[in-house]
């Protein structure tokens, strides 16, 4: 299969998906992220809680699996990559294990018991969880573009204190912060009554921070990483992503504004996914990139697993994403009722 | 300081046993309760809907944990096994990327469908659940058909410097034959627990005199399908046993505890190895040829001892001997258990045989012991080797600091034991309740 592309061209092929499947997952996951980061601060009642639960119940699972994949496709197409990102960012790994296990747990088990204690638990549960993933998410991404202290012969030097500097802090606050904007959006769009509405008027106020904190993120990024301009520089036609990502969160500032919540949502998500793919476009052609010298990093070539691995794993990928898309897109469309404040489903 | 590999490995233990504590009953109740959505469906009747919701509730309890567990496994490789994942990646990764694109997605779309979706769209609710157990179990065919290639390794071919292995054929990791005795024994052993489950569930009711036609119906289901699969799985699990001791001599030797090479040889019923000595310390009540018999099939047959096998490829004997021991106790206990059910309820008796009942209550976490002491076999029997004939587990691990490792242990072990206890709770608070069956 696939034995007219060479080796290489196969790897640039996967390193093309790998991008998109984490720019699917970020901007998949960051609504229900974002209700749980809002959950235990907009629901003034059991009623309006069950709401927020209720607009992202049925799809946070489905999405999640998109890190899976984002994991699983790591380790069967750049094996060595899967194993020295997680070896060396190992409490951070950790850390995100355990949030979104408290996260999954928390949706889950949210209104299983009637005791209001345990459901409160469950609300905060929900929040801790979400906060983790997201701040993580942010935080690790961000040194994936600075470049993680990898010095010859693949030995990390890094530390985790060292994971928090300004430039990876900037990115985890900005993930956080646009996860708050798609799940504030979401509910707005999603249910009815005060919670859409008080959700609604939140939007407005965090989108409007996202296109100042992404500008200060992107002008960091290309004055202040070394190596971030390089492919830039060399293919100017690049800089559509980082033009693209700021248009997207003016749109959504302005959508909100409007009151076209859906837009905005949309606008959101397309800022949050043209940010990520700004970075990743920095990288190439490294995966994991050395912040010591750019030559002691694992580029696509180095990691990528064999001809006839990257093969097989693009004919199901090229068969079942689609197929995956269509029918997540379908369980979209069996939601599409607003969700009502008076509505007492257990779940 | 304490040693990395046994961290490692710890950890590993922790996070598959428990993981693998969800993993049964999803595969089994899954198919059930989509039976049950579907029967509701199609006659609309009442008894049919309060058993889709009742174990629909227990499978949704129980699910959400399996889920969010299955996460540590996929990011373990990386974190505690990455040198593991360098040498596999190739051939393991593929199984485990398909099993996300083809399961994982399956299930985790449509269990939000399926639980979200109300009575007035049936049909779908039905064929969302039908997804789901779709899903679960297409899952359990790609990870033991990862696991599978630690077995027993096919289709590939050692990397020129012999840093990693290379995958040649895809679909020779399919047709192993090992993925297929374990896929088959794994679905039916997690089959049988979700029978004993629903039994003991529906013994509960019976013994406080609430013959309700919803726990009637649920044990005449459950019995018919624990008597199968505990007929099954000794019948296939004999050849299942065979085969292992062909392809992994150490294993299969270590199972029985046979340390002299020899022919006819016996089996005890009683037995007590003895690693330090290299031989049993107590071996009573012999069964002249049967150990023969259970490993070649033939009473002459000859076995090779664990003392005439490599020294330093020897799985720990006596975790594998009893652990096989008790699981192979276990399943005959399980046959009787299941052929007694099924006369007494053929016979009406059920419902006042409180000794019977009370006994399927105490019977609930042991084919969870079974299943565990089942893998205990499969996974701690192929050591020192992590893929079988190719790499040693202890080259296998992430070189990270041991603090780190003992850190995570602690956190996840702490996070674990929380779900455990309220996962219990709420099964238990929807089981006593009878939750939308009254």
């Amino acid at each position: 299969m696939f034995d007219f592309l060479t080796h290489d061209t196969l790897a640039v092929i996967w390193f093309f998906l790998w991008c998109v499947i984490w720019g699917v997952y970020f901007i998949v996951d960051s609504f229900s992220l974002g209700a749980g980061l809002l959950a235990p601060f907009i629901a003034a009642n059991k009623a309006q809680r069950v709401q927020i639960q209720s607009s992202v119940g049925p799809f946070w699972g489905g999405n999640e699996v998109w890190l899976i994949l984002a994991a699983g496709g790591t380790f069967a197409a750049f094996p060595l990559v899967f194993s020295k990102m997680f070896t060396f960012l190992y409490l951070p790994m950790m850390l995100l294990l355990i949030g979104l296990v408290i996260r999954g747990i928390s949706i889950e088990y949210l209104h299983k018991d009637d005791n209001p204690r345990i459901q409160k638990a469950f609300t905060w549960g929900w929040f801790v969880g979400s906060l983790l993933i997201s701040l993580v998410l942010g935080v690790a991404f961000a040194n994936f573009f600075k470049g993680l202290e990898i010095a010859s012969g693949v030995v990390y030097e890094g530390s985790l204190p060292g994971l928090f500097g300004p430039y990876a802090l900037i990115g985890g606050v900005l993930f956080v912060l646009m996860s708050v904007s798609s799940g504030a959006l979401w509910i707005s769009v999603k249910t009815e009554g005060a919670i859409a509405a008080k959700a609604g008027n939140l939007a407005k106020k965090s989108t409007l921070i996202v296109p100042v904190l992404a500008l200060v993120y992107l002008a960091y990024s290309f004055a202040g990483i070394e190596g971030f301009k390089a492919n830039y520089s060399a293919m100017p036609v690049l800089y559509i992503l980082p033009v693209l990502a700021v248009v997207a969160a003016v749109l959504a500032v302005f959508f909100a504004k409007k009151d076209k919540g859906f837009l905005a949502f949309c606008s959101n998500l397309l800022a949050l996914l043209f940010i990520v793919q700004t970075g990743l476009a920095s990288i190439y052609p490294y995966m994991l990139k050395s912040s010591i010298s750019p030559e002691y990093g694992i580029d696509i070539f180095e990691a990528a697993s064999s001809h006839m691995t990257l093969s097989i794993m693009l004919g199901g990928a090229l068969v079942f994403v689609p197929i995956v898309i269509i029918y997540q897109l379908w369980v979209y469309t069996l939601f599409r009722e607003k969700i009502k404040e008076t509505e007492q489903v257990e779940y | 300081m304490v040693d990395l590999l046994l961290l490692s490995r710890l950890q590993f233990a922790i996070t598959v046993a428990f993981h693998f504590l969800f993993v049964p009953l999803t595969l089994g109740l899954g198919l059930l309760v989509a039976g049950m959505e579907t029967m509701y469906y199609r006659n609309k009747s009442e008894t049919w809907r309060k058993m889709a919701d009742f174990w629909g509730r227990i499978f949704k309890i129980n699910f959400a944990i399996g889920l969010v567990t299955g996460l540590a496994m996929t990011f373990q490789f990386g974190t505690n096994w990455g040198a593991y994942a360098e040498f596999m990646g190739d051939v393991f990764g593929p199984p485990l990327a398909v099993e996300a694109l083809l399961a994982f997605f399956l299930e985790g779309t449509f269990f939000g469908a399926w639980i979200f979706l109300d009575r007035s769209r049936q049909k779908l609710k039905a064929f969302s659940m039908w997804m789901v157990a779709l899903g679960t179990n297409i899952s359990s065919l790609w990870i033991i058909t990862a696991n599978g290639f630690m077995q027993n390794p096919v289709g590939y071919e050692m990397a020129a410097d012999g840093s990693r292995v290379i995958m040649t054929d895809f679909f020779a990791l399919l047709t192993n034959s090992y993925v297929w005795y374990m896929l088959v024994h794994t679905l039916l052993s997690a089959y049988l627990l979700t029978a004993f489950l629903i039994m003991g569930i529906c013994a509960y009711h019976f013994l406080k005199r609430n013959n309700n036609e919803v726990f009637r119906k649920s044990f005449r289901i459950a019995v018919a399908i624990a008597l199968v699969t505990s007929v099954l799985l000794p019948l296939l699990g004999h050849s299942y046993a065979q085969y292992v001791a062909e392809l992994q001599p150490a294993k299969g030797a270590a199972m029985d505890a046979i340390w002299e090479s020899g022919s006819s040889l016996p089996m005890y019923l009683i037995q007590v190895p003895d690693s330090g000595t290299g031989s049993n310390s107590i071996e009573l009540l012999g069964i002249p040829g049967l150990a023969s018999f259970l490993y070649t099939g033939s009473f002459s047959g000859t076995i090779t001892g664990l003392n005439q096998l490599p020294q330093d490829e020897l799985p720990p004997v006596e975790m594998v001997f009893w652990s096989f021991r008790l699981m192979t106790m276990l399943g005959s206990l399980f046959m009787i258990e299941a052929l007694l059910g099924l006369y007494l309820q053929k016979s009406g008796k059920l419902y006042t045989s409180d000794k019977y009942l009370k006994l399927l209550m105490l019977s609930i976490p042991l084919p969870y012991i079974a299943i565990t002491t089942g893998w205990i076999v499969a996974e701690v029997g192929r050591q020192p080797w992590i893929v079988y004939g190719l790499l040693k587990t202890a080259n296998g691990i992430s070189s990270v600091p041991a603090s780190d490792v003992m850190l995570s242990i602690v956190l996840i072990s702490a996070l674990y034991l929380v779900l455990i206890v309220f996962e219990i709770y709420l099964i238990k608070k929807t089981v006593v309740n009878a939750t939308g069956v009254e």
